[in-house]
């Protein structure tokens, strides 16, 4: 008994000698339970959360971006299909509703102010100058205070006439077929015209040097923005995201292994989103359910996966002269914008889903891409630059984001073609336009820059 | 060809019709632009079909008609919006009198009872 009080005496023992390190809080006791947390199965708002949670999480871990892609579009649903090329009256302010954009005319402000050196340097030696390239000019080098090589107007203006020429008047085509006007002469003309001029200017231009060229290539983009409630069967009652597919076919596309420089910084607000309260088949837009595709014109492993410029024909059944024939004059310019604004978006937020990002986890640098919209005498450019791709109604709600679109009407290129000339060629729309539009590259370059990263894929 | 007012919510350009089922969109264009010089962008048409549920005293199906609607976008930036055609009216001291009038006057019919009994007490019986 005397022992065990000693002992009890001696146990709480401080060893003032010793330095030993004092434990920290024990850690608490590994809990007995499982965590306490919602079902997964169950027919509530909290299993509905799990649900989407768990969904997120499977994204945000998923190994490769195919994975990620897969994962993305693997629930199909019916689904709005887009189409850019459309003939619903104003449907350029639906789609700049469905995809959070802002349309602000005229040309984007590096073009425009990279178009006033190129009017000068220009306008001296040519008379008359001649715009760039509709295709990617390496005017770049214009802006670099004449130090670079000065390019040489008068010679892509001579290859966009010959061009021109070759397609509508030294060729012996037959008269062509019903509604096939777009693929007689435009079509040609466009690829032709295209394709020469990127081999000229690849000389200036390593980024044109490196890039591909696409011929009918496929874009596809499968997005969430708002919510609805199913109207009729199995899952009447229910609150549904709203769901949107593009399937765009440009004539021409140029894609190139490095991303296009901002226009404006990511947080940039330049005007307003139009808000259109009706459901989107009021437009009239039709539902259908088939593959969530996201694709930009080729797989993810292709090192050129930003874009470029796309080049889109309009079709014949919404051609200017049909369109005022039927009294719709305002329509033409909607046509316009509608098939850049809608085309742009797609591209570039298939883009930024080839780089991994998606609603959830939204861009971090903006994605920019241009366009040119013609009908082959009427040109019309466009830039747009993606800085958000959350769309989906939750997290659209603290998203000050929005997307830009820069875009000009449309303006005749030449008048008219007869005997073997070219009349009335538009060289302002060249020198301020077409120039600055396909002038958008690097603002850095540099003559002594290593470009051996251009050639690297090959 | 009768205007009608749209069960679900349209855009302020478009107006909702019901036309005769042989009417087509050519046929209403030309109709609202001749004759009423009414711009139109843009039409579009569908057949509603008419429900075949219900049934009569003799159990046979009572079809309701079918009818074409067609939507109707106005040109030129035109909207439409279509007018409550039975606005609430304003109540002058006369109407008022008259409807408090008839509110007793209802009371007192509610408490006579069944009238079947001719003034006989509910509590009387067997």
């Amino acid at each position: 008994m005397a022992v065990l009080r000693a002992r009890r005496l001696l146990r709480p023992v401080r060893r003032w000698f010793s330095r030993a390190e004092p434990a920290g809080p024990e850690p608490p006791p590994a809990p007995l339970y499982p965590p306490v947390v919602a079902s997964l199965t169950a027919k509530s708002k909290a299993a509905q959360q799990r649900r989407r949670e768990r969904f997120k999480q499977q994204v945000h871990a998923a190994a490769t971006v195919e994975e990620k892609m897969r994962l993305y579009g693997k629930l199909q649903r019916p689904k709005y299909m887009v189409y850019p090329q459309t003939f619903a009256l104003n449907a350029d302010r639906w789609y700049r509703s469905f995809t959070n954009t802002v349309f602000v005319p005229g040309m984007a402000p590096r073009a425009a102010a990279a178009a006033a050196p190129g009017a000068a340097a220009a306008a001296a030696p040519e008379a008359g100058g001649a715009p760039g390239a509709v295709a990617n000019t390496a005017v770049t080098t214009e802006p670099a205070a004449g130090a670079a090589p000065h390019l040489d107007m008068g010679e892509l203006r001579s290859l966009t006439c010959d061009a021109l020429l070759q397609e509508s008047f030294y060729q012996n085509k037959k008269r062509p077929f019903l509604y096939r006007d777009k693929d007689h002469t435009p079509g040609p003309f466009l690829t032709q015209l295209v394709s020469t001029l990127t081999a000229f200017l690849s000389g200036h231009n390593p980024l044109l040097a490196a890039s591909s060229l696409d011929l009918k290539p496929e874009v596809n983009y499968y997005w969430h923005h708002g919510e609805e409630v199913v109207v009729h069967g199995h899952r009447k009652g229910r609150v549904d995201p709203v769901r949107f597919q593009i399937d765009d076919k440009p004539h021409l596309q140029i894609r190139v292994p490095k991303q296009l420089p901002e226009v404006v910084p990511l947080e940039a607000d330049l005007g307003d989103v139009p808000v259109i309260d009706h459901k989107p088949s009021k437009l009239p837009l039709f539902k259908k359910q088939y593959e969530n595709k996201v694709f930009i014109g080729s797989k993810v492993a292709d090192p050129c996966c930003y874009g470029h410029t796309q080049f889109h024909l309009i079709p014949d059944r919404l051609k200017r002269t049909r369109l005022i024939k039927a009294r719709l004059e305002d329509q033409i310019e909607v046509v316009y914008r509608s098939n850049g604004i809608a085309s742009l978006f797609a591209w570039t937020a298939a883009q930024a889903m080839y780089q991994g990002f998606w609603s959830e986890a939204d861009v971090t640098r903006p994605f920019v891409s241009q366009a040119v919209v013609t009908d082959g005498k009427y040109f019309a450019f466009f830039c747009y630059q993606l800085n958000t791709l959350a769309l989906t109604a939750e997290t659209m709600k603290n998203n000050p984001r929005k997307n830009i679109c820069w875009g000009t009407d449309s303006k005749p290129l030449y008048d008219v073609v007869e005997d073997g000339d070219v009349k009335g060629f538009n060289d302002e729309l060249f020198i301020l336009d077409l120039g600055p539009a396909i002038l958008l590259d690097d603002d850095d370059y540099d003559d002594d820059r290593d470009d051996s990263y251009y050639y690297s894929h090959l | 060809m009768l205007a009608v007012r749209p069960g679900v919510p349209q855009p302020e350009d478009t107006v909702q019709f019901r036309v005769s089922m042989e009417m087509t969109k050519l046929d209403i264009r030309n109709y609202l632009e001749r004759i009423y010089n009414v711009p139109v962008a843009a039409v579009r048409t569908r057949i509603q079909h008419g429900a075949n549920n219900k049934r009569n005293h003799r159990n046979q199906r009572e079809k309701k008609p079918d009818y074409k609607v067609a939507y109707v976008q106005l040109g030129q930036g035109q909207t439409f919006q279509f007018p409550n055609l039975f606005p609430e009216k304003e109540q002058d001291t006369e109407t008022r009198s008259f409807d408090d009038f008839r509110s007793k006057y209802m009371e007192k019919e509610k408490q006579k009872g069944d009238p079947r009994r001719g003034g006989v007490p509910d509590w009387f019986g067997l």
